[in-house]
C-alpha cells in the first residue's frame, strides 16, 4: 500500500556516494529532526528525469532551503556509481543528495514501486515528491504513470 | 545452468539506444552471421568497468575487427539510457556496441547472473568475456568474483 500524508517514513537503508566511496545511510539519518524535500523518479538519464524533474530542484535549491528545508534528496532504484555520475553530468553539487536505492528497499517500503519492465527496467519508483518533517510526510504529490504535472519543484515550493 | 563452448547463445530481447530513442534488438541480430566480441560486466560506472574493461576494449577495438570479429558489444544488467549515457562518457563511439540487460533477461538465460544486492546493486551479470560466431560460443572467459584477469581485451585478442 502507498504511504499517505500523516505516515512515517519507514525504517529502510539507502547508498549514496562519498569521498570514501558508497555508504549506507539510513531513513533515520536522513529524515531525523530535520525538513527534507524529496523527489523520486523512475531512473537516471531518462528524458524527463534529466531534462526537467532534477534540474527542477537544483535551479530551485536556494528557493526550498530559504524556507526552512534542510536537505533535498532525489531517489531512484538506481546504484550509487549510476547516482553519482548522473548527479556529476547534471552538475547538483551539494545542491542535491542522490540516493541510490538499487535494491528498490525504500521504494517498497513507501509502496511506490512500478514494474517497468516492459522498458527493460525492471522494477522502478514512481515519480513523486513529498515533504517529510521530522520523518513523517505532510505533502505527497506521486504523478500518475508517464505525467510531470505535480511533483516539480516549483510546485513543491508552493506548497510550504 | 551456465553457458559454455559450443552451446548456442539464447534467443532474448534486450535493448539499445538509438538516434531514434530506445530500440529492441535481438540475439539473432545481434550474433546472426558475424563474429562478434561480448564483454559482460556488473554495473555501467562502476570502477573497475570504467577504468579498465571497457576502456581496454576501446583501445583495442580496431585489433579486435582486424581479426575478423564484427560487433565488439558491451552488456549490462543497467537500462538502455545508462549504457547510452556511460558509452558517451567514455567516448566510445561507434568501436563498441552497448547493450542494456535491463531486466537480465540474457543474463539469466546465459546463466551468468549474481546477486549484487549487497551493493544495492540488486540482480547483475558476472564478469566476463565471449567471442561468439554465428551464435556459437567460440570462447568463454568467465571471471571470479571481484575478479578481472581473463575477460579483458588483450585476452580475447590472443583467442582471435
Amino acid at each position: 500500500m502507498a504511504i499517505k500524508v500523516g505516515d512515517r517514513i519507514p525504517a529502510a537503508k539507502v547508498r549514496h556516494m562519498t569521498k570514501d566511496g558508497p555508504k549506507e545511510i539510513t531513513t533515520d539519518e536522513l529524515f531525523k529532526g530535520k525538513k527534507v524535500a524529496v523527489f523520486g523518479l523512475p531512473g537516471a538519464f531518462t528524458r524527463t528525469c534529466s531534462g526537467q524533474h532534477l534540474p527542477g530542484y537544483v535551479q530551485n535549491a536556494e528557493a526550498l532551503k530559504a524556507k526552512g528545508v534542510n536537505a533535498i534528496a532525489c531517489v531512484s532504484v538506481n546504484d550509487t556509481f549510476v547516482m553519482d555520475a548522473w548527479g556529476k553530468s547534471q552538475s547538483v553539487g551539494d545542491k542535491v543528495m542522490m540516493l541510490a536505492d538499487g535494491n528498490a528497499e525504500l521504494t517498497k517500503a513507501l509502496g511506490l514501486e512500478i514494474d517497468r519492465s516492459d522498458v527493460g527496467f525492471g522494477l522502478r519508483s514512481q515519480r513523486y515528491s513529498m515533504i517529510v518533517d521530522n520523518g513523517v510526510i505532510k505533502q505527497l504529490n506521486i504523478e500518475k504513470p508517464g505525467a510531470f504535472e505535480t511533483s516539480g519543484a516549483e510546485t513543491l515550493l508552493k506548497q510550504f | 545452468m551456465t553457458i559454455k563452448v559450443g552451446d548456442k547463445v539464447p534467443s532474448v530481447k534486450i535493448k539499445h539506444m538509438t538516434k531514434d530513442g530506445v530500440k529492441d534488438i535481438t540475439t539473432d541480430e545481434i550474433f546472426g552471421g558475424k563474429k562478434v566480441a561480448l564483454f559482460a560486466l556488473p554495473g555501467a560506472f562502476t570502477p573497475t568497468c570504467s577504468a579498465k574493461h571497457l576502456p581496454g576494449f576501446v583501445q583495442n577495438a580496431s585489433a579486435i575487427k582486424g581479426r575478423g570479429v564484427s560487433t565488439i558489444a558491451c552488456l549490462s544488467v543497467n537500462d538502455a539510457f545508462v549504457m547510452d549515457a556511460w558509452g558517451k562518457n567514455q567516448n566510445v563511439g561507434d568501436n563498441v556496441l552497448m547493450l542494456a540487460d535491463g531486466n537480465a533477461e540474457l543474463t539469466k538465460a546465459l546463466g551468468l547472473e549474481m546477486d549484487g544486492s549487497g551493493y544495492g546493486m540488486g540482480t547483475r551479470s558476472r564478469r566476463y568475456s565471449m567471442l561468439v560466431d554465428n551464435g556459437v560460443v567460440k570462447q568463454l572467459n568467465l571471471e571470479k568474483p571481484g575478479a578481472f584477469e581473463v575477460s579483458n581485451a588483450e585476452t580475447m585478442l590472443k583467442q582471435l
